[in-house]
């Protein structure tokens, strides 16, 4: 693993998945905030976040947007750092290629150094 | 070092693992709200390792009869002790 993910200024750990509640967007905002303001940002997904990053996912019943669109757009914001937990991953029997972004897997034992990395860590 | 805040139970909530999983061998853990019932002995085999950096907060152990159920491993802290680990700790990474 490269050294640039054990460091940052802010990194966002995304713990819910999409439409269930409004956790994951509320931690892309603050993402997408931070980096517009120059930031240079990470974000782990960890646990049932893991689910924000499913291929195909679409509107909800009533016409909710979701937050796969979001997602699409983090590279323009330059957020590049994507850290997906390994133990998140099977929980859901799901491995890193058949995501829709392309994403670094960080194992348990990683885990603790790439909170400690960064300046700030928020979690939603 | 970085202080981990968990106000969930470890009887209905999976979020302590997560907290486990995001700590350093020297960061510390406390618990708070309903958090506070992984401090009974029962329960505190889930924080087994954190003997010394495993904390809980009074006020919290006190309003829902537990204070002096705790397990022996258990720092019991109130609130002026939760603002000096605060102090102490480089930053705090809340888990709820």
């Amino acid at each position: 693993m490269h050294d640039h993910l054990y460091d940052g200024d802010l990194l966002v750990i995304l713990r819910h998945g999409p439409h269930g509640s409004s956790w994951l967007k509320e931690g892309l905002d603050a993402a997408l905030v931070a980096a517009a303001f120059g930031r240079h940002v990470s974000l782990l997904f960890m646990g049932e976040g893991v689910m924000a990053l499913m291929a195909g996912q679409q509107a909800g019943p009533l016409g909710q947007k979701g937050t796969a669109a979001t997602l699409d757009m983090l590279e323009m914001y330059d957020i590049e750092t994507l850290l997906v937990d390994e133990q998140g991953l099977s929980l859901f029997d799901l491995s890193c290629d058949e995501l829709m972004l392309e994403v670094t897997c960080v194992s348990s034992a990683e885990l603790a150094r790439v909170l400690s990395g960064h300046r700030l860590v928020l979690t939603f | 070092m970085l202080l981990h805040v968990v106000n969930r139970s470890p009887a209905t909530s999976r979020t302590y693992q997560q907290a486990l999983a995001g700590m350093s061998a020297d960061d510390r853990l406390l618990l708070i709200e309903d958090g506070v019932q992984g401090a009974l002995p029962q329960l505190v085999r889930h924080y087994a390792g954190l003997e010394g950096r495993l904390f809980a907060l009074k006020e919290d152990l006190a309003s829902r009869g537990l204070l002096g159920r705790c397990d022996a491993s258990v720092q019991v802290i109130d609130v002026d002790g939760f603002v000096e680990l605060t102090e102490e700790a480089d930053r705090t990474v809340s888990w709820y």
